[in-house]
This record gives structure tokens, C-alpha cells and sequence, in this order.
């Protein structure tokens, strides 16, 4: 065999190799997948699935249950400074007092976690809460997963 | 200032395509006096350019808030300083600073060059100003840094600039990371005019060297402020977080490392030029890839700027122009690139480079698929699935010990090949000291981390390796020219800058890999406490003293006081802060952190709660100051490899 051959079948052998192994990782839970808006969520979802909603808190529900190691808040579909009734609206307890700094009444938020109680009493439990930065700066003027790569 | 700077830069367009169009002429013809044309066309472009942010930089100073990119990324209330670094605060700035310094480095090589590698230059010169122009056209028709605000949307105040970026790095860390990714222009133009004129030698590296090393030393120190800045800022406890953004300044990064290893072998061993060439193409590509992707908006990131179609498809193109051109160019002449030697041995240090180069490449791999995957994603399944950190980390870790290996391996092995008795007499220690620092940790810590574990004895055995290699060559000097050990090592390292000013950027590596496989150790508790009361952690105890409302500036907030205290040994109080940027409506946690070379203690204030208490969050890092250690040792390292040496110049000069 020339040295070239067996060269490239190390390269080749090592890409397989590491290629499998990165595979194998993706369907060990490092993955997450893109949030679904509000209303996505409330037509699909099913009590205990796990999944990820984007919303706005709305304004004056945050209650901070200290001792129960809690925040509880209402997430709407559209945001409050929008006008209108805010569109569906879900119960979130947050399971940690850590909020993100940019937590806040009116604040795009992602929360992740699953759904408690069904259809009239909807509830959803969060084990991580994610906010979006606030849109007067260029960080977040538009919503880059959504919008289409290169259109 | 508005139309000082815009003219300027529509001068300097005109003078660039002028430029361009001499630099090609003199290129075909081989004339000696257009070049001059050329080179002066590139002074000038450069001259009028500076120009257009002198213009910047006084409308950021004076409050011009007539000029939209100043009013909305500064505010009265900031310092001189932050003022004037909110020019690079945004997209339509700092694209103005990457044309500016990259017409720095075509001024300078123009300057370097004037008396040597004539038939490369028209080339060089054409490809920087191709780069050039393409900038001063986005900048004058897309991403306008001087346009106007409408006489009536004129404000008083500007709207201020994201608080997180108001820190004494931001400063510096995008002026260090863009003459790092804007640098490898100059390798990229002279590998291009390379392939143009087919004179296919090795001046092209050889006269880049210097440059290269310059720009990847600043893109590294880049890298590490950036980890720097999340640390003392974003206030979530860590360093480096696999975003975009980050990826898209460690990939250019990553080739970059592979060609100056892999370079070293086509000097020795006139081997791998196809190789080389294609990793620098990669390279430069890759630094504009990472612009378009943290620009474009295309992957998620904390830091994107706003998007416009038209700038991501712009983008797009140069890129892939780029990448083409070049790689077309490549294809032509593959055939005069093809090596006359083969590699005689796997037990050689040209293998264990070679290894080292695909090791780099499959880190590469692994970043570019994990930072692309929700867009490959949503091609595929319709669904944009994105990659978190642990995929990174278990990828691109055992990779990473592997180099930790290789870079132990590379000074015990001889050139074309290796023999038994002296792969003996090298490996002895090192191994020793592996094994020695692996029993070490299985004996005394509780902790059973497979990486922790493996990095560190490898650590071990890489750092004695280059060890034993120094003080061979020490003890060899002191006895051979009775010179004392610190002459001794001063002098190897002037005689033999690359070699041990390498060794050194070596052992700064190994310390920040080292440093960062403490985090497999990290501990973090969130806990809500009342004055008075205490957070335990290890052998450290936090005691909550009080909090305080912030003095008023242009932000407020409440600051928390907690005594740390090891037993009863008093170390420091804590003040961690929350605070809240009046103008721009944002609030900020900044952490307080007690640091030592063993680990530090980082507090977050997470809230105040309204019965008095604090919800703070604590974490205990080890090892992370050994990262910024390990980065002051690279640099150290960096700058002895590219010291200019008055006997070598004029070595150089007589030949």
C-alpha cells in the first residue's frame, strides 16, 4: 500500500469515527430545538411534554414566591405594549428564583419545561426561562430565527 | 463631520478602483513604474480612509447626534473613552475600523515591500485593494456609518450603548480580535499573488511569516478577552459558552494554528504546498465567514446586529468570491504544486504535524457543523434544531487532549525518523511525569473526572517535554561555552527564536487548556439568604452582611455585601452588583469574584427579594486564573518568536 493510501484511509477511518460519535451525541439530549410561539403551543401540546414557548410576560403578573423557591407569571402571545388584549395566555411557575436580568413585566421571554393540567386548567412549569434583550438596542431589532436565512 | 467623513470615503473609493486597475496593468505588463502608481494609490486610499474616522471618532467626541450611528450608540452621560469606542459598538463602525486597519496592513506591506518581491506585489496590492473596495461600496451604499438623522428626528442625547458593552475590555477586545481576523489578508494576498504568477517557491511564506504570527498573536489575544468579558460581565459564571459568535472567531483560529505548524514542514522538507495554500485561503475565508455568520443573523446569537437582506447577501457573495478566486487559482496550478519528497516515516515529527493538522481540522469540523446545525437542520427536516454546549464539549474535548499529547510528542521526535534509543531517552520523563501527576490526582481527590484526569497528566507530560528540551539546551550552552544559566537562556532564545519562543507559546497552551479543564470541577449553588445569615461551600462560608442602594449615576442599583471567610480566616468582602442602565432601560448583574490559583469564588447577585433577603448565586471555579496565566505566557511567547533580531536582518540583508 502507498503511503498516500493509508493516509487517507486514517483520515477516513478517523472522520467515520468521529462522525458516528458525534451523531451518537446529538441523540443524547444535547440537542434542543427552536421554540414554538404561544398560540403553536396551546393548539399541539400535550400534559407533560416537554417543549420550549416564546411570549411576553405580561405586565404586573411576576409574583416572586421566595420561600417556595418560586416565581410565578403569565406569559401572552403578543406584547403588551402592542395594545389589545395580548392575545392567549398561559400560567407559568418558574421552579428557581434565578431570573435572567432582562426578566421582566413586558419582556420577551422563552420559557422551557412542560405542561401541567389540561385544557382549563393549563399550566406550564419552567425549569429555565430565557429573555430576550430589549429591542431599542441592534441585538434583537428582528427575530433571527425566524426569519428565513437568506431571503 | 458628516460630509467630511463621507466624501472621504467616496474619494477613497475612487482612488482604490484607480489603484486596482494599475496594480493589475503593471501585474501583466510588468511595468516597475504603474506598481508605483498602485503602491501610492494604496497610501492614499489609506490616508483618506483615516481621514473618514478621524471624522467618526470627532462626531462620537462632540456629540454630533445629527449623525444617526452616533446618536444611536452614544449618550451624553458616557465617558470620552466609551464614546469613542462605540465606534466599533455597531455594524456600520465596525466594518469602518475593518476597512481602516486592513488598509493599515496593505500601507505597511507596501511600505515593507518596496524594495523586494517586485513580481508578487502587483498581485498582492490588487488583492488588497479588491478587499478594500468591496468595504468602501458596502459602506457607502448599504451600512452608511455618516448618514443623516432627518433634521426633526434630531434629539439632545443620543440613545446610549448597550451597558454590557461599557467595560474597560470592549474597549480593546474587538480592536485586538479585528487586527487578528483582518491580518491574514496579508498571507491570503501573497499566497494569491502566489498562484497568479506561478512562482510557486516558498517567499510567500517566508515573507509572511512575520505578519501571520502577528495577526494570529492579536486574533488569540482576541479570542481570550472575548472569554474574559463574558466572565466579568454577562454574569453566568463562565468563560465561554460555544456562541456563534464565538465559533466564528475560534474557526479562522483553528486553521490558522494547522499552517503554522504545517508550514514548518514545507521549510524543512519542501512537503505539503497545496496544503499550506489551501489552509490560508481557509483561513482568511473563514474570518469573513465569521463576520457573515455573526452579522447575518443566520444562526442565533447573543451578540447579532441587526440584519438587512441586501448586507447578508453582499456578505455572501464576498465570501464565497473570495473562496472561489481562490480556490480556482489553486486548481490551475496543481501541478507545480505537487511535493518531490514523501513523508519517510510515522514515527517523525513531520507525522506528528501532520497529525496535529488534522486534529485541528476535525476541531474545525466539529465547530462548523455544531455552530451550522440549525441551519442544515431546517434544510433537511424543516425544523432549526440547534446544538448546545455539551456537544461541543464532548466533541471537541478528547480532541483536545489529543493535542495536549501531540504537543508533548512534537519536541521528543526527530525529524524524517525517529530511532528506538533515543525515542527512549526522550519519552522517559515525560511519561514519568504523566504518571506521576495521574496517581497524584487518583490518590488525593475525591473527584474521578475522566477529562479532569486525562488533561492534567497529559498537561504534565506535554510541559516536561518542552522542559527537558529546554534544559538539555541550557545545561548544554553552560558546559559548552561556560555561559551561566541566564545568559544561557537568553541566548537560545535569540539564536533560536522560533524554536523556544514556540516552546514557550507551548507551555502557555498547555496552562490555558490545563486551566480550563477545571471547570469539569465547577460547583454552583443558588440560594436565598437573610442578613445574617450564611451560604456554605466547601471550606468556604458567605455571610450576608447587607445590601445598599447604588449611588446614583447613569445607572443605579443595589450593590450586596458578603464576607467570605475560609474557617474563620476572613478573605474578603463581596460586593456583587445589580444594577440598572437608566437610559437605555437595562439592567445588568455585575459579579463579584474572589480569585486565586486555585479557584475562584464568583458571586452573582440575583435579586433582592421584597422581605429583605437576597437571592444570590455562587459559584466556585477552579483553575480559571490559569487560563489567563497560560494567555500572558502565549503572548509572552508570540512576541519572542516575532522579535525583530538586528544580526539575523542584516544575516538576511547580506545574502
Amino acid at each position: 500500500m502507498s503511503k498516500g493510501f493509508q493516509i487517507a484511509a486514517g483520515a477516513t477511518a478517523i472522520a467515520l469515527l468521529l462522525g458516528w460519535y458525534g451523531w451518537s451525541q446529538l441523540e443524547d439530549g444535547s440537542t434542543f430545538s427552536y421554540y414554538q410561539s404561544l398560540e403553536e403551543f396551546l393548539l399541539s401540546s400535550e400534559i407533560g411534554e416537554h417543549a420550549r414557548v416564546h411570549g411576553y410576560v405580561a405586565e404586573g403578573s411576576i409574583q416572586r414566591d421566595v420561600p417556595g423557591r418560586q416565581v410565578l407569571f403569565v406569559v401572552q402571545e403578543s406584547p403588551p405594549h402592542a395594545g389589545g388584549d395580548g392575545g392567549a395566555r398561559l400560567d407559568v411557575i418558574f421552579t428557581s428564583l434565578e431570573t435572567p436580568d432582562l426578566f421582566k413585566g413586558g419582556a420577551e421571554v422563552v420559557v422551557e419545561g412542560r405542561q401541567l393540567g389540561g385544557a382549563g386548567n393549563r399550566r406550564f412549569e419552567a425549569d429555565k426561562v430565557f429573555a430576550k434583550c430589549p429591542s431599542k438596542f441592534e441585538g434583537s431589532q428582528s427575530d433571527p430565527t425566524r426569519s428565513a436565512a437568506l431571503d | 463631520m458628516a460630509e467630511l467623513g463621507s466624501y472621504s470615503l467616496r474619494i477613497a473609493l475612487l482612488l482604490a478602483v484607480t489603484g486596482l486597475c494599475t496594480a493589475v496593468y503593471a501585474g501583466r505588463r510588468g511595468n516597475a513604474n504603474w506598481q508605483r502608481v498602485a503602491d501610492r494609490a494604496v497610501w492614499a486610499t489609506f490616508a483618506f480612509v483615516s481621514v473618514a474616522m478621524g471624522a467618526l471618532f470627532t462626531a462620537f467626541a462632540t456629540h454630533d447626534f445629527g449623525i444617526a450611528y452616533v446618536a444611536s450608540h452614544s449618550a451624553r452621560s458616557m465617558d470620552l473613552s466609551y464614546r469613542l469606542a462605540a465606534l466599533w459598538g455597531g455594524q456600520d463602525g465596525s466594518l469602518l475600523l475593518w476597512l481602516w486597519i486592513l488598509l493599515a496592513y496593505a500601507t505597511a506591506c507596501v511600505l515593507v515591500n518596496r524594495h523586494r518581491n517586485r513580481k508578487l506585489m502587483p498581485w498582492v496590492v490588487a488583492v488588497l485593494l479588491a478587499n478594500a473596495i468591496f468595504f468602501l461600496a458596502l459602506l457607502l451604499g448599504v451600512t452608511d456609518p455618516f448618514e443623516k438623522l432627518p433634521p426633526d428626528h434630531v434629539m439632545s442625547d443620543g440613545r446610549g450603548l448597550n451597558p454590557l458593552l461599557q467595560h474597560p475590555v470592549m474597549l480593546i477586545h474587538p480592536l485586538m480580535l479585528y487586527t487578528g481576523l483582518v491580518g491574514f489578508v496579508i498571507p491570503y494576498a501573497f499566497a494569491f499573488a502566489t498562484l497568479v504568477t506561478g512562482e510557486l517557491g516558498t517567499q510567500w511564506f517566508r515573507t509572511t511569516r512575520r505578519s501571520t504570527l502577528f495577526a494570529w498573536t492579536f486574533l488569540s489575544i482576541g479570542v481570550v478577552l472575548g472569554g474574559r468579558w463574558a466572565y466579568e460581565v454577562l454574569g453566568w459564571g463562565g468563560y465561554w459558552a460555544w456562541d456563534p459568535v464565538e465559533n466564528a472567531s475560534f474557526m479562522p483560529w483553528l486553521t490558522a494554528t494547522a499552517y503554522l505548524h504545517s508550514v514548518m514542514i514545507q521549510e524543512k522538507r519542501n512537503m505539503l504546498k497545496t496544503w499550506n495554500l489551501l489552509l490560508i485561503g481557509l483561513t482568511y475565508s473563514l474570518c469573513l465567514f465569521g463576520t457573515f455568520l455573526t452579522r447575518s443573523g443566520i444562526v442565533q446569537s447573543v451578540h447579532a446586529f441587526a440584519q438587512t437582506p441586501i448586507f447578508t447577501g453582499l456578505f455572501l457573495g464576498y465570501v464565497l468570491v473570495t473562496m472561489t478566486f481562490f480556490g480556482a487559482a489553486l486548481w490551475f496550478r496543481r501541478k507545480g504544486l505537487r511535493s518531490p519528497n514523501q513523508l519517510e516515516s510515522m514515527l517523525s515529527r513531520e507525522a506528528s504535524f501532520l497529525l496535529n493538522n488534522w486534529v485541528f481540522v476535525a476541531i474545525l469540523m466539529v465547530i462548523f457543523w455544531g455552530t451550522l446545525f440549525p441551519v442544515f437542520s431546517e434544510a433537511l427536516s424543516g425544523q432549526r434544531i440547534a446544538v448546545g454546549p455539551k456537544f461541543f464539549n464532548t466533541m471537541a474535548g478528547p480532541l483536545a487532549l489529543l493535542l495536549l499529547l501531540l504537543t508533548g510528542v512534537g519536541p521528543l521526535i526527530a525529524w524524517r525518523r525517529a530511532n528506538a534509543a533515543s525515542l527512549r531517552r526522550q519519552f522517559l520523563w515525560p511519561i514519568v511525569a504523566c504518571a506521576a501527576m495521574a496517581g497524584l490526582l487518583l490518590l488525593t481527590s475525591a473527584q474521578r473526572d475522566l477529562y479532569g484526569l486525562a488533561a492534567w497528566s497529559l498537561g504534565s507530560f506535554a510541559l516536561t517535554a518542552i522542559l527537558q528540551d529546554f534544559s538539555r539546551a541550557i545545561r548544554a550552552r553552560m558546559r559548552g561555552r561556560k555561559e551561566n544559566p541566564f545568559r544561557a537562556i537568553v541566548t537560545l532564545l535569540v539564536r533560536n527564536q522560533q524554536r523556544y519562543g514556540g516552546y514557550v507559546v507551548h507551555i502557555g497552551a498547555i496552562l490555558i487548556l490545563m486551566g480550563t479543564a477545571g471547570s469539569v470541577l465547577n460547583v454552583e449553588r443558588l440560594q436565598n439568604i437573610q442578613p445574617g445569615a450564611e451560604i456554605e461551600m466547601g471550606e468556604y462560608r458567605l455571610l450576608y452582611l447587607n445590601a445598599e442602594a447604588i449611588p446614583a449615576q447613569h445607572y443605579g442599583g443595589a450593590v450586596a455585601r458578603l464576607a467570605l471567610y475560609r474557617g474563620d480566616e476572613g478573605l474578603a468582602v463581596m460586593q456583587p452588583e445589580k444594577r440598572m442602565y437608566w437610559l437605555e432601560e437595562q439592567p445588568a448583574s455585575i459579579p463579584s469574584v474572589y480569585s486565586t490559583l486555585r479557584e475562584d469564588v464568583y458571586v452573582i447577585l440575583t435579586a433582592i427579594e421584597s422581605d429583605g433577603s437576597a437571592t444570590v448565586k455562587v459559584y466556585r471555579n477552579p483553575l480559571v486564573n490559569w487560563i489567563w496565566i497560560g494567555a500572558v505566557v502565549f503572548v509572552l511567547g508570540c512576541i519572542i518568536v516575532m522579535w525583530p533580531h538586528p544580526e539575523r536582518r542584516t544575516r538576511r540583508e547580506a545574502q
